[in-house]
């Protein structure tokens, strides 16, 4: 079938998205699409003129029991040895030394600084802060982030100061530190390249970014589990 | 038409996405805040189209296995988050039934159940629940889609509540409505295009007129 045909693209793509094109001939469509920009177009158009007609669909509670069965799925295996680290890592957020060694890494952020707002002449300048690597993790892994935080709060990037490798059985999680409490994770970020986030609040009762390293899929228990490898203080 | 607009989203717009965009770098507790903002509406729309429960959970449980680890695909300049999931769940719920179907291709009352034993499908449909075409309207309600909808054909209106709701196949509707097949495709393509054309007049055309 020739799909540079515009019309016959318009067409599969208005079945597809119905649900009338089967079999074969869906599947032949769905190999074609990441190569046919016209189809991928077509397709993408249907679903947003028939995507509302799923909206009056009533919602339907499934039961506790799938949500243990797609966990189970994909996390049992690697799920289980957490406990014995969750117990070690007390709270370390409330640990004074680690905020005495953020002043040692000033040096390392005035010369971040420089080099990140000689980058961006940016007309609202986004707030910068450096997450230098904590000295107390050093044997685990050197990591530095900066961070660029929107004026108005929502948006965030890190990014990796050098290449952070991170072993795939590992991740890292950023989290914004209050002054008082529990720090608030703010998501899984890269080690290799710079993460979006996009939040209602990043600034509001933050005192400080940090990165830990979590295993895979995040910090099981809602708080770092691992160690803190970089934190920087924010200075408004 | 343009291509979803991600100022115009919605609240929960944002949160899937945001949702989603984590999930593709492996993190579990967005993955669980997806499931729990989503999963409610995608096994209504499964169980549409599959109403064998322990099926449609079933497949709901492939789903998510799926986008964990299809996360990264979702882009968000095509479609919207709760778009990209439900059609997702559509397709996967349509293949189950057509791996259920025996070789004639003609929707049975009576289906084999997971244990061996035959059911009445009619049985199962819960017969409280608004059918294909009360969605229809009830979709229409608050979108231009409705008004373009209710230009069509009763006939036309079926055969898109049936294959869009219920997963018919052309000759499944055709049996459904005791149409020939050749009628039934015709009307469903005509449909297609009126309605393609009518919500385009719709999102170039004034509010004025509405």
């Amino acid at each position: 079938m020739d799909y540079s045909r515009r019309d016959l693209a318009d067409r599969l793509a208005a079945e597809y998205v119905l649900g009338t094109l089967q079999g074969p001939a869906r599947r032949r469509l769905e190999q074609l699409l990441p190569a046919h920009a016209g189809l991928r177009d077509a397709v993408a158009q249907w679903r947003l003129r028939l995507g509302p007609l799923s909206a009056s669909v009533p919602e339907v509670v499934p039961p506790a029991a799938v949500w243990q069965r797609i966990e189970a799925r994909l996390f049992e295996p690697s799920s289980k040895p957490a406990t014995a680290a969750t117990a070690a890592a007390v709270s370390w957020w409330q640990r004074l030394a680690l905020w005495r060694g953020v002043s040692a890494l000033a040096t390392t952020a005035a010369v971040a600084l420089f080099m990140v707002a000689s980058q961006q002449p940016a007309p609202q300048a986004p707030i910068i802060v450096v997450l230098g690597a904590n000295p107390e993790a050093a044997a685990v892994m050197n990591a530095s982030f900066v961070a660029s935080v929107s004026a108005d709060g929502r948006a965030l990037v890190l990014k990796p100061l050098g290449d952070v490798a991170v072993d795939p059985s590992r991740a890292l999680e950023l989290w914004a530190v209050p002054p008082q409490g529990a720090p608030r994770s703010l998501g899984l970020v890269k080690g290799g390249a710079s993460t979006t986030l996009l939040r209602a609040e990043l600034l509001r009762n933050t005192a400080a970014f940090a990165v830990s390293m979590e295993p895979a899929g995040g910090s099981p228990s809602g708080a770092p589990t691992g160690p803190i490898l970089s934190v920087g203080k924010l200075q408004l | 038409m343009s291509v979803a607009s991600v100022e115009n989203w919605s609240e929960r717009s944002h949160l899937l996405a945001e949702a989603l965009a984590s999930v593709a770098l492996g993190d579990r507790a967005a993955f669980a805040t997806l499931y729990q903002a989503s999963s409610a509406h995608l096994f209504g729309v499964i169980l549409r189209i599959n109403s064998d429960r322990s099926q449609a959970e079933d497949i709901l449980q492939d789903i998510f296995v799926s986008i964990w680890r299809a996360a990264p695909d979702f882009d968000a300049t095509r479609s919207q988050p709760l778009t990209w999931l439900t059609s997702i769940a559509r397709h996967r719920a349509i293949d189950s039934l057509r791996r259920r179907k025996t070789e004639p291709a003609m929707v049975s009352r009576h289906a084999v159940d997971a244990d061996g034993e035959e059911q009445d499908r009619l049985a199962d449909l819960p017969s409280h629940e608004p059918g294909p075409m009360a969605l229809l309207q009830q979709a229409g309600e608050a979108k231009a889609l409705g008004q373009c909808m209710q230009q069509l054909s009763s006939e036309q209106q079926q055969c898109l509540g049936l294959a869009f709701y219920q997963g018919l196949t052309h000759a499944e509707v055709a049996t459904h409505l005791f149409q020939p097949l050749g009628t039934v495709k015709s009307w469903m393509r005509r449909a297609l295009l009126s309605l393609k054309d009518c919500l385009g007049r719709a999102a170039v055309g004034p509010d004025s007129q509405v």
